[in-house]
Formats: structure tokens, C-alpha cells, sequence
């Protein structure tokens, strides 16, 4: 644990971007850092564009396959970390490895920060992350007013920060503050649905009336998608010159439309349904964890205000 | 292929042939063009064809593993990539993934008998079984097929077919849904014929592949001659995109068809919720 004043923050970031192309949060989404420092923002974009680009070139026909550079993540909130580590999961497990992914991740660094006023719409708790989670994190920092205070989680993390000099050694009373922030933050987290428990009702939930009634409500538009942290799915296209993938969408028809008009999801309730199941069953069945990280996000934007959290509650219920 | 699993070998058209009479589908013979990229599969594994600047689809292996020269692939034009792969040339190149998917499960079919069930031009990897059960005869009990197609024009492989037609060693029979000038052969729907075939079940094992509605029939018949549904296997189809389990698109259920399948036991698919 070292400790990083205020004032010495710009000299982190031009330092950190001597080894790696730095992303910063922006309103929008992650964005390579300039020349200011920037304002540490939860961003409406999940950072796992950045390594999992909304579009991506795999490879020219020409034979070219772009090679990628080691991208530094400045300020990932604990829930984005965590996403990120889902992902890492589902891209690099299993019979194959998405190399595409892995040279990304795998190069890169995340440095996390802690979130001391946790917003209405975060259940991040519900999935054992909460406000300080570090997992996923290469280093965490801490604001505590004057200054960060800077963990590193992983040993990518440690080597890093062990040679950047201007750390100080926190006191006694910069631990108790931020003991205090901890304490205040998580207080502010409460109420949460075990995933363990909406995994199971969810095995009895095939059939049921849930899925038309939200499907009354649910556009398909398929924003809470592009907006998730965990959401992998997506589309190889031919292009002139290239072979690219895309993101896609489980809650588009056209997903699982097959040639001979036959489509084995055609209805929104269907499809909002495979949503559910693949994040909160089939992926927990597959690795003891959910594929959500309860960062809101899906709650904030959706258009016609469907809410993840009340969608558990009723699951919980009638289950 | 291991480090980009992306990544397309490139194969060369040899062989092309029409195989039915309304020239929607077609066969073709393709033989690696690095011959250091040749590889082993099983029966029931799929590759991915891909034209470059078209796309990709998923195709089932009809040629059998001991036909080491090439593999053979046939298409049902039915949407860009098929179309395009419809107007390739002899000496063309092409990209191909694979092989993808598990197999039948060949090594529990080892001294039992063995009854493969097709319709229509769901035919090619039960070729690439067939072939596969006949190179190794005398490791396995009775092999009975039954294929059958709308009309004769449909059936897949025919000359291969009518030649197996006159093998002692296995029981080959050939059905159409009406009756049509010049065939003397069998006439009725694969279910009935099954159920007046009716193949042992004591020691013995199902393949079933066609289209949803005839596995729809005959999977009855098959329970009522008293298979269980951990010996009945079928091979589903679903879109695919990556082949390898990412992409996040075939799963039924908790299973990728892609990785997962496409070789599902009944009993597995009885597990799965969806309608498959």
C-alpha cells in the first residue's frame, strides 16, 4: 500500500503511458488519455470495447492480421474489472482461445479505482464485488480526499508501481479514512439476491409467464447488450478487403435466423429469455458465477425503464 | 489453426458434382493445398467453408476419414455463401475451418449393431459414417440403413448407393414418399418404413438425421422398438458464426451445438429445454 498525492496524479498517467497506450474514462466510454488527466467518471460504455473492439478487423485477405499493442485502463470501476475477468473467462476457457482477446487482455493493465458514492442503480454487491472490489484489477487505488491510496493486486501491478517513485507511505490516519469510505460505501449497498438462488429458479422458469410479460415491454433494441460488460456475442462478416467480427445481439431476430427461414428464437420473448438464462444460469451452471456484475448500466438506459433488479426479485419469487 | 482459430486453410476444388435433379445440391471434393495441413476427424465432425469477401457456413464431413486425399462437402444453395459455393470452379481455392464439433460415438458402436436413419439430403455425415462402419466390418454387428427422400432425383450418393444395395453384409433400404416411374424400390415415409424394417434394438444403436418433421416421427418408432434414448444419436444444425464456442449464437440450452454437439444423444437433448 503507497500512497499518491493529488497533485502527482498527472505524473502517474505520463509515466504509466511510457510502457502503455493509456485509456482514461470519458463520458462516453474509455478513450486513449491526451494531455490532461482525466476526470474519473463511470462512463456509459463499459471499458470491454477496448479489448473486444464493437468492431474488429480478424483478418485481410491479403493476409494481414493486425497485431495489437499493450493498452493500459486507467480508473475501471470494480464492476468493469470484473466484467473484464468474465469475459477473460468465457474468450480464453473452453476448447479453444480467442487469441484476438487474449493477446488484448493479457498485454494490457488494469488499474482500478473504488467507488465512495455508489450510485441507486449499482448491485454490484449481489455478485461478492461491491464498491472496493480489486479482482481483475492489476493495481487499485483509493481517493481519500489529498490523495490515492495504491494497491497492487497482481504482480503485473506490483512490478509496475515498485519503480515510480513519487509514492509516500500511507500514515495511520490516511487508513483509518479510508476505512471510513469503505465502510460508508458499502453501508449504502444493500438488500442483494444471492446469483446461487436465481440460478436455481431459473431452472423452473422455462415455461413461464414472466418472459411474455416483459417481452410486452422489451423493444428488442438490444441497448443493455451493447452497454454490458459480460455481453460476448457477435457476428463474423465478409467485408471488400476484410474478415471482421461485430458485436451482435441475442435480442436481435436475425441472431439465430437460419437460411431456411426457419428461426429457433423468433420471438422477443424468446430471446429475452435466452438473455436471462445464458447470464444468470447457463453461465453460472458453466462457472459458479453469473454472467452480470450489477453495474446498472442496463437499468440506467433502458428506454422503456425495464430493471434487471425488480426482473430478480419476481424470478426469486415465483421461481 | 491452433493459434488463430479464425484462421482459414486454404483448400483446392477438385471434384465437383450435381447431386440431384433440381441441381440445388451439389458435391464437392476439396484437397489441402499444404498437404502439411491435412487432418484426422471422426464421423459427424463439421468444418466451416468460407469464400472470402461472401462469408462462412458450417458443412457437415461427408467424405469418410479413410478417404485421406480430400474432403468432400455437399451444399444445399439456399443463401450467399452456398450460392457462391455453388459457382466454384475446378482449381479454385477456398478457406475452410475445422474439423469442428464432436462425432458419433464410433467406439461404443464396437462389436453391436448399428441402424443409420437418414432423409433427405441430411445424408452426408451418415455417409461419412457408413464408410467408416464398412472400412472396419468386422468390428461391428449388423448395419442397417434407411434413407429415404421425397423422390429419387433427391437421394444423395446414388451410384454409391445402388452399389451398396448389393453387399451382403449390410441391409440397405432406399424409400421415396410417392410412387415414381421407374422405381422399384420401397415407397412410404422414413417412420413407417422404419417400423416395418424394424432393426434390433438388443445390442443395437440409432443414427437419425433428416429434416425436423421426419426425426419428429421416427424417433417414436425407435423408442417403441425398444431403443433407449441414451442409443439413439442425431446431429442438429443451428446458425453458427465462430464454430468454437464464442460467438455465443448455437447454444440450445446450456450447449454450443458447436462445441457441444452437433452429435447429441436423445437422452442429452431430452435434458435441453428448447424445441430442437
Amino acid at each position: 500500500m503507497r500512497k499518491l498525492l493529488k497533485k502527482d496524479l498527472p505524473r502517474l498517467i505520463e509515466w504509466l503511458k511510457t510502457s502503455y497506450l493509456l485509456y482514461g474514462p470519458t463520458e462516453y466510454g474509455f478513450a486513449p488519455i491526451a494531455d490532461h488527466t482525466p476526470e474519473l467518471i463511470t462512463p456509459i460504455r463499459p471499458p470491454k470495447g477496448i479489448f473486444f473492439p464493437q468492431y474488429q478487423v480478424l483478418f485481410r485477405y491479403d493476409g494481414k492480421v493486425p497485431k495489437s499493442k499493450g493498452i493500459g485502463l486507467f480508473g475501471v470501476r470494480p464492476c468493469d474489472a470484473k466484467g473484464l475477468l468474465i469475459l477473460n473467462r468465457i474468450f480464453t476457457q473452453g476448447p479453444y482461445r480467442d487469441n484476438y482477446w487474449q493477446d488484448q487482455y493479457q498485454s494490457g493493465i488494469i488499474i482500478g479505482i473504488g467507488c465512495n458514492q455508489p450510485q441507486p442503480t449499482c448491485f454490484c454487491h449481489w455478485f461478492g464485488i461491491g464498491p472496493f472490489g480489486k479482482e481483475g484489477c492489476d493495481l487499485f487505488l483509493t481517493d481519500i480526499g489529498d490523495g490515492f491510496l495504491i494497491e497492487a493486486v497482481s504482480k503485473k501491478g506490483e512490478d509496475l508501481i515498485s519503480s515510480f517513485d513519487p509514492l509516500l507511505p500511507p500514515t495511520d490516519q490516511d487508513l483509518k479514512r479510508r476505512d471510513e469510505i469503505v465502510a460508508r460505501a458499502e453501508a449504502q449497498l444493500k438488500d442483494g439476491i444471492d446469483p446461487k438462488l436465481i440460478k436455481e429458479r431459473l431452472d423452473n422458469l422455462w415455461e413461464s409467464p414472466i418472459w411474455g410479460e416483459l417481452a410486452e415491454r422489451c423493444l428488442s433494441c438490444a441497448l443493455c447488450t451493447y452497454l454490458c460488460p459480460t455481453c460476448h456475442c457477435f457476428d463474423i462478416q465478409d467485408e471488400e478487403k476484410a474478415r471482421v467480427r461485430i458485436w451482435d445481439s441475442c435480442l436481435f431476430p436475425l441472431f439465430t435466423q437460419e437460411a431456411s427461414g426457419h428461426n429457433p428464437r423468433p420471438e422477443i420473448r424468446d430471446r429475452l429469455r435466452q438473455r436471462i438464462m445464458h447470464k444468470f444460469n447457463y453461465l453460472y451452471l458453466q462457472y459458479k458465477e453469473a454472467g452480470c456484475v450489477g453495474c446498472g448500466r442496463c437499468v440506467i438506459f433502458c428506454p422503456v425503464n425495464l430493471d434487471l433488479r425488480e426482473l430478480m426479485r419476481r424470478i426469486l419469487d415465483e421461481g | 489453426m491452433r493459434d488463430n482459430p479464425y484462421w482459414p486453410i486454404e483448400m483446392v476444388v477438385g471434384r465437383i458434382k450435381v447431386e440431384s435433379d433440381d441441381r440445388m445440391l451439389r458435391s464437392f471434393d476439396l484437397r489441402f493445398k499444404d498437404p502439411s495441413q491435412r487432418f484426422d476427424f471422426l464421423p459427424g465432425q463439421f468444418c466451416q467453408l468460407s469464400i472470402l469477401g461472401k462469408g462462412e457456413a458450417p458443412f457437415g464431413i461427408a467424405s469418410s476419414p479413410d478417404e485421406k486425399d480430400f474432403l468432400r462437402f455437399t451444399v444445399n444453395r439456399v443463401g450467399v455463401v452456398t450460392t457462391a459455393l455453388h459457382y466454384l470452379k475446378e482449381g479454385e481455392v477456398i478457406g475452410l475451418r475445422g474439423p469442428l464439433g464432436n462425432h458419433y460415438p464410433v467406439e461404443k458402436f464396437r462389436g453391436e449393431d448399428v441402424v443409420i436413419i437418414g432423409g433427405g439430403f441430411a445424408f452426408t455425415t451418415l455417409r461419412s459414417l457408413l464408410l467408416y462402419l464398412l472400412a472396419r466390418r468386422e468390428e461391428f454387428g449388423q448395419i442397417t440403413v434407411i434413407y429415404g427422400a421425397r423422390r429419387p432425383g433427391l437421394l444423395l450418393y446414388r451410384d454409391e448407393l445402388f452399389q451398396w444395395e448389393g453387399r451382403s453384409d449390410l441391409r440397405l433400404i432406399l424409400t421415396v414418399d410417392k410412387e415414381f416411374p421407374g422405381w422399384n424400390r420401397k415407397v412410404g415415409f422414413v417412420p413407417a418404413v422404419t417400423k416395418e424394417v424394424a432393426p434390433s434394438s438388443k445390442k443395437g444403436w440409432a443414427v437419425v438425421c433428416g429434416p425436423p418433421i421426419m426425426i419428429k416421427y421416427t424417433l417414436p418408432v425407435l423408442s417403441e422398438l425398444g431403443f433407449p434414448p441414451e442409443r439413439i444419436y442425431t446431429s442438429l444444425e443451428r446458425r453458427m458464426k465462430c464454430g468454437i464456442g464464442k460467438c455465443g449464437r448455437c447454444n440450445i440450452g446450456p450447449k454450443y451445438v458447436c462445441i457441444d454437439g452437433p452429435v447429441f444423444s436423445l437422452a442429452e437433448l431430452e435434458r435441453l429445454p428448447e424445441p430442437y
